[in-house]
Formats: structure tokens, C-alpha cells, sequence
């Protein structure tokens, strides 16, 4: 295994990751705050795919505009989905939220299949993103390159917003202690709505991310939830930069993994998360 | 006779439930006069209905909502189907695969009843899926994503005592339904004992359990491997009715019938999963005459059971049916 | 009160009604000017949705053809079509419940995983069925030719096309001396790489299995498996993921620039039309330079007979999309059926199945034999460059073409 192979494996593994965390922080976020696991989060990657390709391709219009656009699309599903369902049953029982969103999931897969339709659908890549550069002597796509960018940019971002701003102060507040929030005047439903959504715009835009190179078919949200629990299981429920190690982990191994051990390829993920578990049981950072 | 004075003094609510206890049997005895397709949906009916009473177990008197039933359903299926294209005895098979269900949910269980609710049901989610990818990739024991075919439905026998031949459907769906109530029977068992008394107790205080004396941990982990036993049971049922063992039976989106079969006939009742699991198979089979987006129906009916409906059928029933034949019975004079 | 029991009788009277509604397809018997009805099936939900829809719009399709020139003999031909989801237990269930409707013959089925598990209940059904994608070797070889399950036919082309097709393609290309997998780790693409570079090592020992990498299904990104490959150098790339995966692997491995230094990509199933129509504008902007090979189990401009140009014309026209293999093996089958059944004038299955054994019939695939040895169709499919040209059609196709006779690729009894 030479140098320059791990080296090009590597910023690969780098920009699996990054879809991994742009998904993880979404579900960490929203279950650091609301307490509820979204199973609906990998449908709403999905949706983002699908909104992207619409505003991309059917609506012709640019690329970057029809990455944020999809992005707010899948937030604005978010909010739909928290302010007109969930709140509703914040008082019940954990599983029935569980469940609740276990519901979007089916919803979620049929409609993309109305309004889609059940052929994969890819746009054209982006002109200005369509070009190699030379990484250890051997060309390693623009866009994969742009994808880290992203990554790296909106978690700067969200360290930015839930460490440095008031907002992202009681962000951090209603997550540790919801009712003394409360009792400080946090508005906690619109606090909620306003999260919800924002979780959901990070899947969205992991999915949006992905549509030039991943084509979009109406199965994808209920495959791509399991690696996304999986890396929040490594890190810690709740943990965001546990989340972040979380993807990292899982993105460098999905791609050493096949240069190193071509054949173990879905059983290594399963592996790693069992060692954690027994070992490390709230995850590698802790959990809540 | 005393039991007869007991019934007629009793309520409305446990003469209706009699009476539908007693249609019910004799509708499923008499299955088979309905031809094969109605003969293969019950006995599928029948099988989830065990899945899900196990499920229930877990979830509505223990407390644990597991997405990873699917798992032990899968290995007591694959198990009884490899013990079966070795030996040709259904009982060894069953017994078999009830046996491997219920060691490999010990070794997950373990891992997972150390922690609660959001947490446990990821972990659940993830070992199924575990289990799925192993049965995968192992081609060389399960066959990959061909599956076992060509399971023989091999004949019930204990050496010296019988030997029943299982090859027609109606026999093997009368097998189903015997292995299904006796499985029934005993989850039932269990809730009415001792044991289910300590785990709904754990269910409402952890701690009010621990203050006594008593080990939260190992009762979680008893009640896992029983759902785990149930579920196996189910696979191992499954497998010899259609002769065949497939990755499909381990996915977590399989796991998930039995969580919409409790939600949707009651989940706080013991009854419950099992009119669930009947309504489950029924309203499939008349939405996917109508519309191929049986995905999505299913989707609005769990919301609306969330949101509305949640102790589901079996609620609606006692809550809105029963007064209104209480009124009418007193209408009538009583 | 008076009222209240009136009204519970005339509901009672209802429920009775409707309950013996429900019932009468069980109870009556069939007769003779009933139409012949067929039970499809196939995925329809899903990532694997098209296929599924494929195969109904295939066997519909054939139903209107039948049914305008006077049906066969002169009964109506009534289609009924039902989602399989890829699972076993459902496929079974869609089957009984086809029997208890009354079908006569049944067509279909997209997992070879189902169609192991359908084809041994098909003598209990008492039912033909005419499988029209499944292509594992297994169904034929054990299933028909071993476990001697007369009720299975296929009418679609098996493995034999995707694996040893490329084989006698490119055994002459001197050029290619190292070749690599990019496989889907399960069955099919065990199977299809394994028939493939031991039918190429025959013909040319000095080739060298360069890199083998496998993905499970459900794969979004091959970048690390292409980029694995890549790095070996290889000359050819055997790659198995196919329908969406291999849109979306196709365009990871241009912006890889991998498609620079191979000679060959071949893709499995590469001529599908949802395939076609997903990488049809990396196609058009020359993204493959050339070198992106494929075969269906169909493609609809090959054979250029006036039956075929027909059959693309009006199905084209009848559901606004080309037909995919699916769609048209379906079809074929169907009339596969009609056949063997006019010639028999029976439609019991017993008679059928004699009738359908060693079958020679003219469909848009071109002449389809059906030998009796493992009731396996037999017809020519070529193999071809994957080109784009808008005044040809308005997605990618395949050019080039490459026909061999299948009898020169497709495995023959004993099958060892």
C-alpha cells in the first residue's frame, strides 16, 4: 500500500464523511434539544436530493441558488412536520414520537415516488465543479473537494452559531435544562419548531450536496438512516463533535476498507460499532 | 357451571370479549374452507400476531420499544431452515430456531438493556441491521440474497410416538395456529405472573424497583430473550410456509410490522398486537387492490394512530362501542 | 325500536351480500368464454421501482395487442399486476392470490432471489410461469433442468449475457491484458464476474485480474471502490451495480477521470432504459470517451425488422417512454403463451407446458426459442458502445453492436 494511495484514499474517505456529518449534526441537534430521534431524517436527505434536482435541472436555475433552496425546502418539510405533528405529542411517551416520525418515513418514500417517479434521476454536473486537480500524482474530482469545503464551512458555522451567538446560547440552555429555560422565558415550542427545522435543513442539504453524484431513487431515505444512527451511536447520542468523529470514523473506514480489506466492506461499520458499544457504551465522547 | 354464573354476572365488556374470543376460534378452525389464499394469509396473520405479542412484551409492559425484533425472527427462520434441509424433522427445526433466537437475543440484549428508550431502540435498530448484513455476506452458510430454497416442509415427528406428514398446507396451518396459542399463552402467562408484575413495575418506576432490591438490568434482559424466544418462534413458523429463508425477514423495515400491528389494534393491552396483526394483513390486501401507494396509507395510518387513535382498535372498541351497546342493552330493557 | 331492528336487518342483509360478493370468485366455477386471465408481478416500490412498472406496462401492452386482433381463441386476455417489493413471502402471496382469482398463467418476477422461491410452488399452484428478468443460471439450470420443475420457463436471457457475452467481445482485443471488478457484493455479481473472467481466461490465459473490489447493495458512493480500482491500472472494468446504482457509479467514475486511462468499461445491464436515460447527457458531453460497453436482456433497436420497429413504435406512442428488456420479454411471453396455448387449443397447464417446450416464436427480440431442456428462451441480444445521438433517439443507446449467436455463450446441459 503505497503512501500516495492511503493519501487519495484518505480525502475520499474525507468526503464520504462529510455527507455523514452534515446528516449526524441534523440528528444530533434536534435530539439535543427536542429529545426525539427523527427516523424521518434520512427521507428528508432524500427530499433535499429531489428538491435540488427539481430547482437544478426541471427549473434551470443556479446551482448554488438550488442547493440553498433545497436546503430551506427540506426545512421548511421540517417545520411542517414538527409545528402540525409532533408538538402535538411532546407530553407522550418517547416511542410514540419515534413512531410518529416512523410514519414520515413510509409517506416520505411513496411521495417521492408520485412526484418523481421511480427512475433514478441525476442532473448534469456543474460546469465550474467539473474538473480535476492533481493529489499525489493522480486526479481526484473538484467536486469531492468542494464537498469537504462545505463540510468544514458549516460546521465552522454551527460552532459559531450555538457557541458564539445569543440565539445558539439558548440553544445550549433548553438542551441541558429545558424546564429552567422555560422558567427564564424561552419561548420552547418556537424554539422547538425553529430547531426541528434547522436539523432538517442539514439533511437537505447533505442531500442536496449529493445530487450531482448520487442519483436519487425513492429507497434512499430508508438505506442511508442506518449509517447516520451508526455514526451517532459511535459518537454519542447528543454529542456534536462526537458526531463529527462519529462521520469521520465511518468515512475514512468505508474508504480504507475497501483498499484494505476488499471483502468485509458492510460488515466493518457493524464491527466498529459493536467494539464502541461494548467498550465505550455512551459512544467514543459520551452521550447524554 | 361456577364459571358460567361468573360470566353472566360479569360485565358487557368480558361477556363481548368471550364471545369474540369464541367467533374467533371457531372462524380460525375453519380457516381452510376458504381455499389457499386465505389459508396463507391467516397462517401470516397468525405468525405476526406472535411477533408483534412478543414485541408488546418489550414495549408496552416492560417499557422497551425495540426496531430490531426482525433479527431474532430471522436467525429462529434460517436456523430452522438449515436444520431442516439437514434433518427432515419439523419439530427439530422449530425447536431449533426457537433455541438460537433465544441465545443470540441473551448476547444483544446484554448489550442494549443497559440503556433506555431513544438510545435503545437506535441500538436495536443497528443490531438488526447487524444481523442482516451477517446473513448478507455469509453466502456460504445462508445463501446471500438468494436466500435457503427448497426447505422441505418436513413431517412433525417424535420417534416412537407420531409422525404427522406437514406437506399439505391446511395441516402445516393448523400446526401454525396450535405453536401461535401456545405461544400466546404463555407470553400470557408470563404477563399474569409474578415476573410481568416486576417488569410493568419497572416500566413505571426504575427506581421505586431498584429501592426494593431487585436487579432493573436482569428482568430488562429476561423479558428481551422472551420476546426474543417469541420471535425466533415466528421465524421458525415462517420458514417451512413458504419454503424458503431471504435476507428480507431481517431488515429493520420488517421489524417495523410488528411496532404497527401493536400501534394499530392497542398497544397497552395484551389483546391488542394480535387484533393489529389481523387488521395489519387485511387493510394491506384491500389498499393494494386500489393503489400501488400501500406505503403511504400505511404512513397516514400510523400518524392518524398517534395522533388520535392511540390505544388503537382495541381502545376505540372499549372506549366508544362498548357504551354505546351498553346503552342499547339498556334501551332494550337488559 | 321497531325501526332499530328493521334497520339491523337490512344491514344484516348487506353484509351478507357483499360477503358472498367477496366470495364468488372462489365459488364459481370458470367457463369457457371467461377471459384468460395473467398474473403479473414485480417491483414497483423502492429504489428498484421501474422495473416493476416495466413489466406491467409490457404486459398490458401485450393484452390491448392480443385483445384488438380477437383475443386468444376468442377469449379476452385480462391482466392483473401486484407489487412483489423483491420479498419472497409476498411474491408467494401475490401467487395465491392469483390462483384464487382464477389466473391461468403468470409472468414477471424482477429478484432471483423470489424467483428460486416461486418457481418450486408452481407445480402446488398448478401454474406456468414465464419469468421475464430474474437471471440467476439457478432458476433453469437446478430448478428446471436438476429438480425437473416443469412449470418454470424464462423468456428473458440470464447471466449467460451479462458474464459471458463480454468474454467472446473482447477476447480479441489484444490491448486488454489486465482487468479488475468493480462488484456487487451479492449473488448476481459473484456469479456474473466469475463466469466472466473464467470464460475470458479460456480464450486468453495471458489476461491478469488486476483489483477486485465488491460494494453491498444499497451503495451511494463507489468513489472509494473506483478510486481502489483505478489505481491498478487496469485495462478492462467488469462492474456488476446496476439500475440507479449504476447512474450515479457511472458519474462518480468520470469525475474520477477514470474513463482517461481504461480502455473498457463494461456494464452489466448498461443498456437498460432507465440506465440510458440517467446517464444519457454524460453520454451526449463525451464524458466515457467512447468506452462505456453494455448489453441488455433487450434493446430496442436491435433486431431492425419491421416486428421490432412496430413494437417500439406503438409502445413508445402508448406509454411516452422506449420499452425497456422487461417490458418487452413480458410482452413476448405473454404471446409466448398465446401461442402454445392456440396450439394445444387448451389453456390447461399440463398441455401448455408441452406446447411451450421447444417453441420457436417471432417477437420484437427477434426469433425466441424456448429448448426444452431447461425451458430457457433463447435468442440473440448484441452487445454495444453506449453512444448518444439526438437525430436517433432522445436518450443514449447502444452502437457498434456486437451479435453473437447465443447458442455461442449460453451454458448447456449438464451444466457443470
Amino acid at each position: 500500500m503505497t503512501f500516495e494511495a492511503l493519501v487519495y484514499q484518505g480525502l475520499i474517505g474525507l468526503s464520504l464523511a462529510m455527507y455523514l456529518w452534515l446528516l449526524a449534526a441534523g440528528l444530533t441537534i434536534a435530539f439535543g434539544v427536542l429529545g426525539v430521534v427523527n427516523f424521518a431524517h434520512g427521507s428528508l436527505y432524500m427530499l433535499g436530493g429531489y428538491f435540488a434536482f427539481t430547482f437544478y435541472l426541471t427549473l434551470q436555475m443556479n446551482f448554488w441558488f438550488s442547493l440553498l433552496l433545497a436546503a430551506v425546502s427540506g426545512g421548511v418539510v421540517g417545520l411542517i412536520m414538527e409545528r402540525f405533528f409532533l408538538r402535538f405529542i411532546y407530553h407522550l411517551d418517547l416511542a410514540y414520537q419515534i413512531l410518529l416520525t416512523f410514519g414520515f418515513v413510509l409517506i416520505f418514500a411513496d411521495a417521492a415516488r408520485i412526484f418523481w417517479g421511480g427512475i433514478p434521476l441525476i442532473p448534469p454536473m456543474p460546469e465550474i465543479l467539473d474538473s480535476t486537480v492533481s493529489i499525489v500524482g493522480r486526479p481526484f474530482p473538484v467536486y469531492n473537494l468542494f464537498v469537504i469545503f462545505v463540510g468544514i464551512a458549516v460546521s465552522a458555522l454551527l460552532w459559531l452559531l450555538l457557541d458564539k451567538t445569543s440565539w445558539g446560547e439558548t440553544v445550549r440552555a433548553s438542551a441541558s435544562d429545558r424546564e429552567m429555560a422555560s422558567a427564564l422565558g424561552v419561548n420552547i415550542p418556537r424554539l422547538f419548531t425553529v430547531v426541528f427545522s434547522f436539523a432538517a435543513m442539514l439533511a437537505a442539504l447533505s442531500g442536496a450536496l449529493g445530487t450531482p453524484v448520487r442519483a436519487m431513487t425513492p429507497g434512499i431515505g430508508t438505506s442511508v438512516i442506518i449509517d447516520v444512527f451508526i455514526v451517532t451511536v459511535i459518537g454519542g447520542l447528543g454529542n456534536l463533535p462526537g458526531a463529527f468523529v462519529g462521520a469521520l470514523i465511518i468515512g475514512l473506514m468505508k474508504a480504507y476498507g475497501v483498499l484494505l480489506f476488499p471483502d468485509a466492506d458492510l460488515f466493518m461499520t457493524y464491527l466498529i460499532m459493536a467494539l464502541v458499544l461494548l467498550f465505550r457504551p455512551k459512544g467514543l465522547l459520551g452521550g447524554r | 357451571m361456577k364459571s358460567w354464573t361468573a360470566l353472566t354476572k360479569a360485565g358487557l365488556q368480558t361477556r363481548l370479549a368471550a364471545a369474540a374470543g369464541a367467533a374467533l376460534a371457531v372462524a380460525l378452525l375453519i380457516i381452510p374452507l376458504f381455499g389457499d389464499y386465505v389459508i396463507w394469509l391467516t397462517a401470516n396473520m397468525l405468525i405476526l400476531a406472535l411477533f408483534a405479542v412478543g414485541f408488546n412484551l418489550l414495549f408496552s409492559f416492560t417499557g422497551l420499544l425495540s426496531f430490531g425484533q426482525a433479527a431474532f425472527f430471522a436467525v429462529g427462520g434460517y436456523v430452522c431452515a438449515l436444520i431442516l434441509l439437514a434433518v427432515p424433522s419439523l419439530l427439530l427445526g422449530v425447536v431449533g430456531g426457537v433455541v438460537a433466537a433465544g441465545l443470540v437475543a441473551l448476547i444483544i440484549g446484554f448489550l442494549c438493556v443497559r440503556h433506555t428508550e431513544i438510545y435503545f431502540a437506535m441500538l436495536t435498530l443497528a443490531f438488526g441491521m447487524m444481523i442482516h448484513s451477517i446473513i448478507w455476506k455469509w453466502r456460504a452458510v445462508t445463501g446471500g440474497d438468494d436466500g435457503l430454497v427448497g426447505v422441505p416442509r418436513a413431517p412433525l415427528e417424535i420417534p416412537g410416538l407420531l409422525s404427522i406428514d406437514m406437506a399439505d398446507l391446511e395441516r402445516y396451518y393448523y400446526f401454525v395456529l396450535l405453536l401461535v396459542v401456545l405461544g400466546i399463552f404463555t407470553i400470557w402467562r408470563v404477563v399474569r405472573s409474578s415476573l410481568g408484575l416486576t417488569l410493568q413495575g419497572i416500566r413505571d418506576s426504575e427506581s421505586r424497583v431498584t429501592f426494593i432490591g431487585l436487579s432493573v438490568m436482569k428482568y430488562r434482559l429476561i423479558a428481551f430473550t422472551i420476546a426474543g424466544l417469541a420471535s425466533g418462534l415466528a421465524g421458525a413458523l415462517m420458514v417451512p410456509l413458504g419454503r424458503s429463508a431471504s435476507p428480507a425477514i431481517a431488515n429493520w423495515t420488517f421489524s417495523a410490522e410488528p411496532v404497527i400491528a401493536t400501534m394499530l389494534g392497542g398497544a397497552f393491552t395484551f389483546a391488542g398486537p394480535i387484533v393489529g396483526s389481523f387488521l395489519f394483513y387485511i387493510i394491506k390486501e384491500i389498499v393494494v387492490i386500489f393503489t400501488g401507494y400501500w406505503m403511504m396509507t400505511l404512513g397516514i395510518i400510523v400518524l392518524a394512530l398517534v395522533l388520535g387513535f392511540r390505544g388503537g382498535v382495541v381502545s376505540v372498541i372499549q372506549r366508544q362501542l362498548l357504551p354505546l351497546l351498553e346503552r342499547r342493552r339498556n334501551d332494550l330493557g337488559g | 325500536m321497531a325501526s332499530k331492528s328493521a334497520f339491523n336487518r337490512r344491514q344484516f342483509l348487506k353484509a351478507t351480500a357483499g360477503g358472498v360478493a367477496l366470495a364468488a370468485p372462489f365459488i364459481q366455477p370458470a367457463q369457457a368464454q371467461d377471459p384468460i386471465k395473467i398474473g403479473a408481478q414485480g417491483v414497483s416500490s423502492g429504489s428498484h421501482a421501474d422495473y416493476g412498472r416495466q413489466i406491467q406496462m409490457g404486459a398490458r401492452f401485450a393484452a390491448e395487442d392480443i385483445n384488438a386482433k380477437g383475443g386468444i381463441m376468442g377469449r379476452k386476455v385480462e391482466v392483473l399486476y401486484r407489487d412483489d417489493e423483491l420479498i419472497n413471502d409476498v411474491a408467494l402471496k401475490n401467487a395465491r392470490f392469483f390462483k384464487a382469482q382464477g389466473v391461468n398463467f403468470m409472468v414477471g418476477t424482477d429478484s432471483s432471489g423470489v424467483c428460486l422461491a416461486l418457481g418450486p410452488v408452481l407445480p402446488e399452484l398448478d401454474l406456468i410461469q414465464v419469468f421475464t428478468h430474474a437471471a440467476t443460471e439457478k432458476l433453469t439450470e437446478d430448478l428446471v433442468f436438476k429438480k425437473g420443475i416443469k412449470h418454470i420457463f424464462r423468456g428473458s436471457v440470464p447471466v449467460y449475457q451479462d458474464a459471458i457475452l463480454p468474454a467472446l467481445v473482447f477476447k480479441d482485443n489484444k490491448d486488454i491484458k489486465r482487468i479488475a471488478n468493480l462488484g456487487a457484493d451479492y449473488e448476481y455479481g459473484r456469479t456474473s464476474w466469475a463466469m466472466f473472467h473464467t470464460t475470458l481466461k479460456k480464450f486468453r490465459p495471458d489476461v491478469e485480474i488486476v483489483g477486485e473490489t465488491w460494494a453491498p447493495f444499497f451503495t451511494a458512493d463507489f468513489t472509494p471502490h473506483i478510486s481502489a480500482l483505478a489505481a491498478k491500472k487496469p485495462d478492462l472494468i467488469f462492474a456488476t451495480p446496476w439500475a440507479g446504482e449504476a447512474v450515479l457509479m457511472l458519474r462518480q467514475a468520470t469525475t474520477l477521470g477514470v474513463f482517461n486511462d481504461i480502455r473498457v468499461w463494461w456494464q452489466c445491464m448498461g443498456g437498460s432504459v432507465d440506465v440510458l436515460e440517467g446517464i444519457s447527457r454524460d453520454v451526449a458531453t463525451g464524458n466515457f470517451k467512447d468506452k462505456l460497453w453494455a448489453t441488455a436482456r433487450y434493446i430496442w433497436n436491435w433486431p431492425n425488422t419491421p416486428e421490432n420497429k412496430a413494437f417500439v413504435g406503438s409502445f413508445s406512442e402508448r406509454w411516452g417512454r422506449l420499452p425497456n428488456y422487461s417490458a418487452e420479454c413480458t410482452y413476448s411471453a405473454i404471446f409466448a403463451l398465446k401461442a402454445a396455448a392456440e396450439k394445444v387449443d387448451s389453456v390447461k397447464t399440463a398441455d401448455v407446458i408441452k406446447a411451450l417446450e421447444g417453441l420457436e416464436l417471432s417477437t420484437p427480440a427477434g426469433k425466441r426459442v424456448y429448448r426444452p431442456e431447461d425451458h430457457q428462451a433463447v435468442y440473440n441480444v448484441p452487445a454495444g458502445r453506449v453512444t448518444y445521438n439526438k437525430e436517433v433517439a432522445p436518450i443514449a443507446y447502444l452502437t457498434d453492436l456486437k451479435v453473437f449467436p447465443a447458442s455461442d455463450y449460453f451454458r448447456n446441459p449438464p451444466f457443470n
